[in-house]
C-alpha cells in the first residue's frame, strides 16, 4: 500500500488532487516523473549515474539507490504515471530530522529559455542563493520539548537573510523549542553529534567537495543536500559515545531534473555553494567547541 | 619623474581619447588613475583595508600588489592616481594573461542597471560555463621573436574549447597567431607546474579562499606573468611564473560569508591548469 511520506520538506507534496511522491512499506520511494520532459531527464541521470564506473564507489553513498521506473497510481487520482522507484532515504530512521538545502550561487544554467531563467534568477537574487551560494527550502525537527516535529513555515524559510540561514542551521541541531527561538537562542545540543564527529555531516560534506574539485561528468543544477539525523537515539541519551553513532547523520543529493553533462568543466557553482555551506556548518561547531571551553574553564577563585 | 605608458597591459582600461589611463615611472611604481563614479574611491578604500588588516595571513600578501597610497599626477590634470608596485618591473620579456574569476561578474550591492549589463556579458563568455574568462594576454612568440597580443573581440567570443586552448597557447613557443597550429606548451611544467608554478600558487590562493571571510573579490582578475628572457637564454627554470590579484574597483565587504562565487571560478582554472600539466598535447576530455 503506498502512502504519503510523512518526512518531506520540500519539493512536491502528495495530497488529494495533488500530484506528489509516495512511499511504501518496503523502504521505497516513488517519485512521480515531472512533466515537460523533467522527469525523464531525472531517470536518466539515475541511468547513467548508476552504472558510471567513473564515479567512485566512495561517492554512491550520497546518492539515492535507484531501481527504475515503474507505473503506479498517482496520488491526484489521475490514474497510473510512471514513477522513479528510489530507496526512501529516510526510511531507516524512526524520528528523523530533515533539512533541504539547495546548492549553488544560481538555479539556471546555460541555454535555458528566458521564462525559466527569470523565474530562477529573481528568486536566487530574492533569497540567499546569491548571497551565500545556497538556500535552506525546507526543514523539520523533533521538537524535544513537545515530542513532536516542528516544520518550518516555507514562507518564513524563503524570506531568509544570512542570519536566519545561520539560525537555521542552529536550530536544526538544538534541543529547546524551535517554536520559542525568538525568546531563546538555539542551544545546539546536538552540534557535536550531528555535525561534527568522524562520521557527521561535515567529514561528509568534505568527502563531497573533494570529488567536486575534479568531477567533469555532471553538472547538479539545482540540486539539493539533504540532512537527516534520528532523533530517537538522542531521546534515549545515555551521555556516552554511542550517541554519536547512533545520531546517524546522512548526506544525500536530491532532486535531479536539471543535471546537466559537466564536459569537461567541473561544477564551479555547486562546489562554490557547497563551500560556502560547509564553512557555516564549521563556524557553528567552532562556536560550539569555545562555548565548550567557556563553560568547562576554571572558575577564577576556585570552587 | 618620467612617466610613461606601460608596454604590456592586456586588459583594463588604457590612455584614449584624452582620458587617462595607467602609467609606469622608471622606479618601479605604477600608476592607476582613479576610475569614475565611485569605483576608483571603493579601489583605494580596499587597498588601506587590506594593506593594514593584520587578518590577512602574511604568506597570501604575495599575491597583491603592494600598495603606495594615491597621489596627484601632473600631465593628467592633476587626476589622482592610486600608486602600486609595477608588477612587471622585474621582467624584461613578460608574457602576461588577465583571468577574470568568477561565475559572475555582478554582485547584490550593485545597481540594476550593472547587475544586468554584467549578466549580459557572462552569459556571452566562458563567465558562466567556466567560472572564469580570460580577459587579455600578450606572449612572446619564440618563432617571430615579437610579443603577440590577440584582438579583444576573438577573446569575447572564446568558449571553453577556446579558453583551454588560450591557456595552452600561452606556454607554448609555436606560431601562436595561427589559430589553426597545435600548441607545443614548451614552457607547461616551467609556468604551470613545478614547486613555485602556477598550479602550487593558485592551490595556496585556494585554501585561503576556503575560509576567507573578508572580502568578496567582485569582478577581479588573476594577474599571470612569466619571464621568456630566461627561457630564450636556454633557463627555462627562470621563468618565474608569479600569480597576482588585480582590480579591486568593486570589491565588498565579506560579512563572515566566504567568496564562494570566486572559489568557485578559481577552482574551475585549477582544474584547466592542472588537465594542461597532465595532458599537454592532448585536447579536453571527454
Amino acid at each position: 500500500m503506498l502512502k504519503v511520506p510523512e518526512h518531506q520538506v520540500a519539493g512536491h507534496i502528495a495530497s488529494d488532487g495533488k500530484l506528489g511522491p509516495l512511499v511504501d512499506d518496503e523502504g521505497r520511494f516513488f517519485k512521480p516523473l515531472q512533466g515537460d520532459s523533467r522527469g525523464e531527464h531525472e531517470s536518466n541521470f539515475y541511468e547513467s549515474f548508476t552504472s558510471n564506473k567513473k564515479v567512485p564507489d566512495h561517492i554512491h553513498r550520497y546518492f539515492p539507490v535507484y531501481h527504475g521506473t515503474q507505473l503506479v497510481e498517482a496520488s491526484d487520482g489521475s490514474g497510473k504515471l510512471p514513477h522513479l522507484v528510489l530507496d526512501d532515504v529516510v526510511s531507516g530512521y524512526s524520528n528523523p530530522s530533515v533539512m533541504d538545502v539547495k546548492i549553488g550561487s544560481r538555479t539556471w544554467y546555460p541555454d535555458v529559455s528566458e521564462g525559466y531563467f527569470k523565474k530562477c534568477i529573481k528568486k536566487d537574487r530574492e533569497t540567499t542563493t546569491v548571497s551565500l551560494g545556497f538556500r535552506v527550502s525546507g526543514f523539520k525537527i523533533f521538537d524535544h520539548q513537545e515530542s513532536s516535529f516542528w516544520r518550518a513555515e516555507k514562507k518564513l524559510v524563503l524570506g531568509y537573510n544570512a542570519d536566519g540561514a545561520r539560525l537555521a542551521l542552529r536550530k536544526f541541531v538544538s534541543s529547546n523549542s524551535p517554536a520559542d527561538s525568538n525568546l531563546t537562542p538555539p542551544n545546539c545540543a546536538f552540534a557535536s553529534e550531528v555535525y561534527g564527529g568522524s562520521n557527521g555531516i561535515l567529514v561528509q560534506l568534505l568527502e563531497l567537495k573533494d570529488w567536486f574539485e575534479t568531477q567533469t561528468l555532471y553538472h547538479f543544477n539545482s540540486c539539493s543536500i539533504l540532512m537527516i539525523y534520528e532523533n530517537e537515539s538522542i531521546l534515549m541519551k545515555g551521555g556516552d559515545d554511542d550517541d554519536v553513532q547512533a545520531a546517524r547523520a546522512q548526506v544525500k543529493l536530491v532532486d535531479f531534473a536539471h543535471v546537466l553533462d559537466g564536459n569537461g568543466v567541473i561544477d564551479h557553482n555547486f562546489l562554490g555553494g557547497l563551500c560556502s555551506f560547509i564553512k557555516f556548518i564549521k563556524d557553528i561547531l567552532l562556536s560550539v567547541d569555545k562555548r565548550h571551553e567557556t563553560e568547562t574553564s576554571p572558575l577564577e577563585n576556585g570552587n | 619623474m618620467q612617466l610613461k605608458v606601460p608596454e604590456h597591459q592586456v586588459a583594463g582600461h588604457i590612455a584614449k581619447d584624452g582620458k587617462p589611463g595607467p602609467l609606469v615611472d622608471d622606479k618601479g611604481r605604477f600608476f592607476k588613475p582613479l576610475q569614475g563614479d565611485s569605483r576608483g574611491e571603493n579601489e583605494v578604500k580596499f587597498y588601506e583595508s587590506f594593506s593594514t588588516n593584520t587578518e590577512v595571513p602574511d604568506h597570501i600578501r604575495r599575491f597583491f600588489p603592494v600598495y603606495h597610497g594615491t597621489q596627484a599626477v601632473e600631465g593628467s590634470d592633476g587626476a589622482t592616481m592610486i600608486v602600486l608596485e609595477n608588477l612587471l618591473a622585474d621582467y624584461s620579456k613578460p608574457s602576461v594573461m588577465d583571468v577574470k574569476m568568477g561565475s559572475r561578474t555582478w554582485y547584490p550591492e550593485a545597481s540594476e542597471e550593472y547587475v544586468q549589463k554584467c549578466l549580459k556579458k557572462d552569459t556571452g563568455t566562458t563567465t558562466v560555463s567556466a567560472g572564469f574568462r580570460i580577459s587579455g594576454f600578450e606572449v612572446y612568440d619564440h618563432k617571430e621573436s615579437s610579443f603577440w597580443k590577440p584582438e579583444r573581440k576573438l577573446l569575447r567570443g572564446l568558449k571553453v574549447d577556446g579558453a583551454r586552448l588560450t591557456l595552452r597557447k600561452f606556454v607554448s613557443s609555436n606560431s601562436l597567431s595561427d589559430m589553426g597550429s597545435k600548441p607545443d606548451s614548451a614552457f607547461v611544467s616551467s609556468v604551470y607546474g613545478g614547486s613555485n608554478g602556477v598550479l602550487t600558487q593558485l592551490l595556496e590562493l585556494k585554501t585561503w579562499f576556503e575560509n576567507q571571510t573578508l572580502y568578496h573579490f567582485n569582478s577581479c582578475s588573476i594577474l599571470m606573468v612569466y619571464e621568456n628572457e630566461s627561457i630564450l637564454k636556454g633557463n627555462d627554470g627562470d621563468a618565474r611564473p608569479q600569480v597576482k590579484l588585480v582590480d579591486f574597483a568593486h570589491v565588498m565587504d565579506g560579512n563572515g560569508v566566504i567568496d564562494h562565487n570566486f572559489l568557485g571560478g578559481l577552482c574551475s582554472f585549477i582544474n584547466f591548469i592542472r588537465d594542461i600539466l597532465q595532458s599537454p598535447d592532448e585536447s579536453a576530455e571527454s
